[in-house]
Parts: structure tokens; C-alpha cells; sequence
């Protein structure tokens, strides 16, 4: 990093900073973790806080072994913890959170440059790490607290959208969904809370939320059109409210380094259709963390696609206006 | 017939939402008899003029105290009566340059005004090549930015269809241009005509940003007066157009894009797509020079910023810009940046300024004096936002043109139309990461061009 002190203008600067706006992240996913306390217990709390403090201590103690300029209070390892923590179910051992966090923030952030430099969203390759090499300790949900009848004892159950997947029903009612009354990874549940925070980041002006409704626009409309039974068959409000449609695209495919390139509404629908089309054909009933890194990898790409018009390049001739 | 635009250039910014302007915007022009000047002989970067006179000698003023040497330069007049004291080279903002050191020693008198200056001029008498001589003559530059040579602009052989007078002042604090346009609108108007009738272009637009609607009214009101006078004739068609508040709306190519929808091609000037753009201030001098037979010798300047009592005055070209703080009742913070023009694209002459030392001379492009307490930010790693590709108004990707340059890949720069970029600031502007693209961006603009003219040159 230049550490150049210029004196050239412009001497006037936007109050943004990079330390507000992953600040201003962090803050609008605070309901979600309420909510996730509140339906899955204290555990999730501490899950969260030990995901955080062991990404913001990874990131620092590498940019101090690494003798480069210690980026750490900037708060993006912060979001990055809070969103690993949300994709991992409330029973995840914490030795599989703290191999997540390491991965997410030393191999995907950092090895590759560091903020802004990452290939791929690093929380979501934390989730993908676990998902390949413990998908028994992280792939297996277990129902809300508010549900059984001890309150405490963990029961074991699947996820509403891997439950219609294998052929079952959902058991649970579109409310529930939204409120997030379901089984599920502990942040990604209570979509109404996550939805919240996107209102509060939209209002705050720091997120891409054209990329975000574009990919949960796609996703539903594809898993409609080429639903289970026939065309015109997908259940709508199942797709949008059963998984981590939401928690995805509101926090993940808005990665500042993807979505807010230009192209980025091709980004959001190539992730989309991947989305869809993992929903629909494979087994696995989410999709999401798929389709999401693929377009992270394809965005540089996508932007080449949409050419931007450089003033002044386009030869025009004076007789067109007099 | 006052229209608000909507369809404007893309990008921009809206730096600090106003309150800047507030602070100097209701304080009339006052003006300033300074009691020494200090006439540099480049008024704008590369209009080198040399000088006439020697010490001792005893000036009047108006008189033609320097010639232009360079193609960027215009004629130097003398800006008070008085005495020579020194001709020098001296350091301003960290150039050597030759300087007249003029002492005032008559008091300004109070003239009546003159009759442009109240009401409609009847310039059917004044002939089009007369009003190319006199823009000549007088020593006009552009009052905006980079103070290019007035007649240059209109001894175009190009075809000119349309004038835009730039009274946009977009550019946050600076509040001079909408002052002249309050309080002289009868000149600047007359001034438009003028320039109109040198131009040769079929209509004439007074633009200016919607955050100044006092002005606009002004203007409108003297428009009609001066229409319905009889004096002005058929073919002079003027408009005022109030354009959306963005910056940089008040820049050449972007005033262009907003309001006439035309783009200048690469590498070249407005004169191409049959415009030419002149600020308020130009336009009111040649009012003066052609109607006042005065040479362009004074300027509003405003001075704001943290100073005890911002305002906006009329002080002859040389005036040292310490003086004027003072008169603004000095700076009011210890960590400060000291700027001349606006703070966006204006150059810091001082860095925690005490007060004392010399600052430098107003020349003919100086718009403001700008004292800003140090804002200090450190630059920290991009984080690929975006915010300065969508804030490019000149369609450019700041960011990955930083990179370029920084891996010293000229190529890649010129691939990403380094060259086109115009200097805004809009890109360090809003960057969340602090860096210093804009500074980057010019860089590798200049690099780019360097390169291209070493081709061109090889090539011939």
C-alpha cells in the first residue's frame, strides 16, 4: 500500500470510508442474529462471536507475519465472520468454524491480495470448505428451539427446501419461513430480519440492490417456469423463503469486488440460473453457495462482455446537429 | 422559458450538499485597492508574456505592461496606477517566474457607471472583426479554469453554431460567478451578445446549476428588459438554462453533453462539434473591453473556507491571495490546507499555513482562495467498489487505470482511454478507500499523451 501524502485535489472526500461501510454492514446483520438467537439459543451467539474474533485475529496476525499495513479494524474480516457463522447450523463443532474462518480469510482473502482482492466471496468458500470435507457435522439442521417441546435438546431435521426436494412436504407454513421459524443454518432462517438489514444498507446507499433483486428475481422465476411437476408448477414463495435465497443474495452476491462492476446485472442472473439450475436438476436443494462462487469467478469476465462508452470515443459529425 | 434540464452527462458527484456555498453566497462583491501587485508573466499554465517595462517606470492603469510570447498567452495590462518597483523572477506555488511588482499610488476614483453596465448596449454598429480585436487586445482569458487565450477560442475557422456561457460554478464553495451574475447582469448579458456576434454561433445559452435561482431570475428578468428594448436585434437568440446541481456540470465537455447532447470527439476541442464555451466572467470582460474600452485587469475572487468572514472581491490581477485572507479576517484553523481555486480541482499552495509566508498572486484564471482544515486520511487498499467507474463522467474505470499505472503498464493505461481523462476529481471524490486516483489517473493521462505524440512523431 502508497502511503503517498499528495497535496493535489480533490482536498474535499465523501464521509464514506471502507471502515463505515463494512461497519454499516455489520450493524444491518444484527436482527438476523438476534433472530437466530432467539430461535436457536445462545450457541449461536457464541458461535458468531468466536467466528469473528478468530477472522479479525487471522487477518491481523498475517498482515503482522507478512509485514504489510494491518488492515484488520477495517471491519470486513468482521462481516465476513458474522456471515460464516450464519451458514453454519447452530450444532456446528467449533473446531469446524474456526478451520472455516482460517480458510475464508488466509487462503481465500488474503493469499489473494486481501480486501478487494479476493477471487471468490470468503465466506461462502469457508461454507464450501465444510461443506466438502465435514458434510456431516455442517449439512445436518436441526428445527428451532421455539419448537420442541424441551427447548434446548437439538433435534435433528431437514431443511424445508431439502425436504420437499426428497419428495416430502415442507411442514412448514410460508409465515414461518419468513419469520424463520425453520430448520436451517442459524443466520440464514429469519428472512424478515435479513431483510431488514438489506432496507437499512439500501437506505444507507452502500449496496448494489438492483444485483440483489435481479438474482432472487431469477431464481424464482426459473424454478417456477421448470418446476417440479410441469411448467409453470415451482412454488414461488417456497423458493424464496425456504433457504438462503435471501441471506445469499442480500449479503453474499453483493460482494463489493463482483457486484458492483459493470455488467453486474449479467453477474446476477448467470449466478441466478446456475442457482436455478442446481434447485432443479442436481440433489442438492439449495444451490445458492454454487451458484453464487461461479459467478464470482465468471464476473471479471461478464464485465468484458458489457463495453462501457468512453466519452467522446463514438466519431460524430457536425452536420448532424446544425 | 426557463427550462430545468434533466437529461445530464452520466457520473458526477454531489460534494458537500451545499453548505459550502452558503458560506460566501449572500456577500456582495466588495472591492480591494491593494497597495502593491504582483503581475506574474504566465497568467495560466504556459502563457508565457514578456515584459515591456522597466523599474522606475510609471504606469497607468490598463496600459500594456506585457506581450505574449507563448501560444497559451494573452496580452498583460497594468492593473493599478502607479510606479514600477521591480521586475524579478520570483517562486510562486514552487515555479520560478518573472513577476511586475506595480505600487499603487493614485487612489481609485469613482467613475459613473457606464451606460452597459445599466441597460440594453447597442452593439449593431460594433462589426464582428472588431470584436475579435478588441477580445484580442484586452488581454481576455477563460475566468473558469485553465485560462485559455479568449481570441483563440473564437478565431476558429471552424464552423460555430451554438455558445454556451458557463455560469455553472460547480465546483463546491466558490461563489464568484454567481455574484457577477447577481449584480452585473446587464454587462454580462451585453457581454453575451458581444461574444455572440464574435462567435458567429446562432444562439447563445447562459447556463448555470439549479442551486442558484436568484441568478437565474436575474438574469431572466434583464433578458426580457433587453428583448423588448428594441436596441437588440432579430438574430440574437439567448437562453438562460438552468441545469441539475452535480458536479462537474460546469465542466467544458460535460456543459456540452448536458445541454446540447453532443459529445467532443478525442483529442479534440468544442470548436468540432461547432461549440464554443466561455465563462461569465470572459463574457462580462469583453463587455468591458468593447463597450468600457478596459482591458481585463480585475476579477472577483472568492475567498472562503475556514476564514473568520468569507467573502467575494473585486481585486485587481496580482493581488497577493495573504492579503486577502487577512482581509477575510485571517484563518481560523492551524491544520489547514491553503487552495487556490475550488477545492475538487484547485492546487494546495500551503500545508498548515501559518499566516505569514507569501501564498501566491491572483491571476486572471483564479477563482477562489479556499482554506480547508487538513482533512487527514490515509489511503488504504481498493476495495473494487466500483464507486469511481460509476462517478467517471468521462466513462473511464479509475481504478483499474491506477493499477495499470502503478505496474507500469502504459499499454494497458492507454487501452483504457487514459487519455480522455478530464481532471474532475469525482474518482478520489468518492473513493471509500482514500486514493489518490485522480492524481494517478493525470499521470498516466499524461504519460498516455506523451507516448502518442512520440508516435506521431516517428510516424511523420
Amino acid at each position: 500500500m502508497n502511503q503517498t501524502k499528495t497535496f493535489s485535489g480533490p482536498h474535499i472526500r465523501t464521509a464514506n470510508t471502507t471502515r463505515n461501510i463494512m461497519l454499516h454492514v455489520a450493524i444491518s446483520l444484527m436482527p438476523a442474529l438476534l433472530g437466530s438467537i432467539y430461535f436457536f439459543g445462545i450457541r449461536s451467539l457464541y458461535i458468531t462471536g468466536l467466528s469473528v474474533t478468530v477472522c479479525v485475529l487471522t487477518e491481523y496476525i498475517w498482515q503482522k507475519l507478512a509485514k504489510k499495513p494491518v488492515t484488520a479494524g477495517d471491519f470486513s474480516a468482521v462481516v465476513t465472520g458474522i456471515l460464516l457463522a450464519f451458514n453454519m447450523p447452530v450444532t456446528a463443532p467449533l473446531w469446524v468454524i474456526v478451520a472455516a474462518d482460517v480458510f475464508s480469510i488466509l487462503v481465500v482473502k488474503q493469499m489473494f491480495g486481501g480486501i478487494g482482492c479476493n477471487f471468490a466471496n470468503p465466506a461462502l468458500m469457508g461454507r464450501l470448505l465444510t461443506m466438502v470435507v465435514w458434510p456431516g457435522t455442517v449439512m445436518q439442521y436441526v428445527a428451532p428451539r421455539t419448537l420442541t417441546a424441551s427447548g434446548f435438546d437439538a433435534v435433528s431435521s431437514a431443511t424445508v427446501l431439502g425436504a420437499v426436494k426428497n419428495g416430502g412436504e415442507a411442514g412448514y407454513s410460508y409465515l414461518q419461513m419468513l419469520l424463520g421459524e425453520t430448520p436451517g443454518a442459524l443466520g440464514e432462517t429469519s428472512k424478515l430480519l435479513l431483510l431488514v438489514g438489506f432496507a437499512y444498507m439500501c437506505f444507507m446507499g452502500i449496496v448494489n440492490a438492483e444485483a440483489a433483486l435481479t438474482y432472487i428475481g431469477t431464481v424464482v422465476l426459473l424454478t417456477f417456469v421448470f418446476g417440479p411437476s410441469g411448467l409453470f408448477t415451482g412454488d414461488i414463495l417456497l423458493n424464496l423463503f425456504g433457504g438462503g435465497l435471501i441471506l445469499g443474495a442480500c449479503y453474499m452476491l453483493t460482494d463489493y469486488a463482483f457486484a458492483s462492476r459493470r455488467g453486474r446485472l449479467l453477474y446476477a442472473v448467470t449466478a441466478g440460473v446456475i442457482t436455478a439450475a442446481i434447485r432443479i436438476f442436481s440433489f442438492y436443494p439449495e444451490g445458492i453457495c454454487f451458484g453464487i462462487l461461479t459467478a464470482n469467478c465468471l464476473a471479471g469476465a461478464l464485465s468484458l462482455l458489457h463495453k462501457k462508452h468512453v466519452y467522446g470515443v463514438k466519431k460524430l459529425k457536425l452536420e448532424e446537429y446544425s | 422559458m426557463q427550462k430545468l434540464q434533466k437529461s445530464v452527462f452520466p457520473g458526477g458527484v454531489h460534494p458537500t450538499d451545499g453548505f459550502d456555498k452558503a458560506l460566501s453566497m449572500n456577500c456582495a462583491v466588495t472591492p480591494y485597492y491593494p497597495e502593491t501587485v504582483t503581475i506574474l508573466s504566465e497568467q495560466s499554465f504556459g502563457g508565457k508574456c514578456s515584459f515591456l517595462v522597466k523599474p522606475g517606470e510609471h504606469v497607468k492603469e490598463g496600459q500594456l505592461i506585457g506581450k505574449p510570447e507563448a501560444f497559451m498567452a494573452a496580452p498583460l495590462h497594468a492593473s493599478v496606477s502607479g510606479k514600477v518597483l521591480a521586475v524579478k523572477e520570483i517562486t510562486e506555488q514552487g515555479r520560478r517566474l518573472m513577476a511586475c511588482i506595480l505600487q499603487r499610488e493614485e487612489s481609485p476614483v469613482s467613475e459613473a457607471e457606464a451606460s452597459y453596465k445599466k441597460g440594453t448596449a447597442d452593439i449593431s454598429l460594433i462589426s464582428r472583426q472588431e470584436i475579435l480585436t478588441g477580445i484580442r487586445n484586452g488581454g481576455l482569458t477563460g475566468m473558469g479554469g485553465a485560462g485559455f487565450p479568449t481570441h483563440k477560442k473564437y478565431e476558429t475557422d471552424k464552423k460555430i453554431t451554438d455558445l454556451l456561457i458557463n455560469g455553472a460554478e460547480c465546483e463546491p464553495f466558490l461563489t464568484c460567478d454567481y455574484r457577477l451574475m447577481l449584480e452585473e447582469g446587464y454587462a454580462l448579458l451585453n457581454g453575451v451578445r458581444l461574444l455572440l456576434k464574435g462567435s458567429g454561433a446562432k444562439k447563445a445559452y447562459i447556463c448555470m446549476e439549479d442551486n442558484k435561482p436568484l441568478a437565474a431570475e436575474n438574469l431572466q428578468k434583464i433578458l426580457t428588459e433587453m428583448s423588448s428594448s428594441g436596441l437588440m436585434a432579430e438574430e440574437e437568440k439567448l437562453e438562460i438554462r438552468v441545469l441539475p446541481t452535480k458536479y462537474p456540470q460546469g465542466g467544458e465537455r460535460q456543459l456540452i453533453q448536458g445541454v446540447l447532447g453532443r459529445e467532443v470527439p478525442m483529442g479534440g476541442l468544442p470548436a468540432d462539434v461547432g461549440v464554443i464555451v466561455s465563462n461569465v466572467g470572459t463574457a462580462k470582460a469583453a463587455a468591458d473591453m468593447i463597450l468600457g474600452n478596459t482591458p481585463l485587469t480585475k476579477r472577483i475572487v472568492t475567498a472562503t473556507g475556514s476564514v473568520k468572514n468569507p467573502g467575494n472581491y473585486l481585486v485587481p490581477v496580482g493581488t497577493s491571495a495573504k492579503e486577502l485572507i487577512q482581509l477575510c479576517g485571517g484563518i481560523t484553523t492551524a491544520q489547514n490546507r491553503i487552495i487556490a481555486g475550488g477545492p475538487m480541482t484547485g492546487p494546495c499552495v500551503a500545508h498548515n499555513w501559518n499566516g505569514e509566508t507569501e501564498l501566491f498572486h491572483v491571476t486572471k484564471n483564479t477563482s477562489g482562495i479556499l482554506v480547508l482544515s487538513e482533512p487527514g486520511y490515509e489511503e488504504q487498499p481498493c476495495i473494487r467498489c466500483s464507486g469511481c467507474e460509476s462517478v467517471c463522467p468521462a466513462g473511464l474505470v479509475p481504478y483499474k487505470i491506477e493499477f495499470a499505472l502503478l505496474d507500469e503498464d502504459y499499454d494497458l493505461c492507454e487501452k483504457l482511454y487514459a487519455s480522455e481523462c478530464i481532471a474532475c476529481g469525482c474518482c478520489s471524490y468518492i473513493c471509500p478507500a482514500r486514493r489518490e486516483l485522480s492524481v494517478r489517473t493525470r499521470e498516466a493521462r499524461d504519460i498516455v499523451k506523451q507516448r502518442m505524440r512520440e508516435r506521431a512523431v516517428k510516424k511523420s
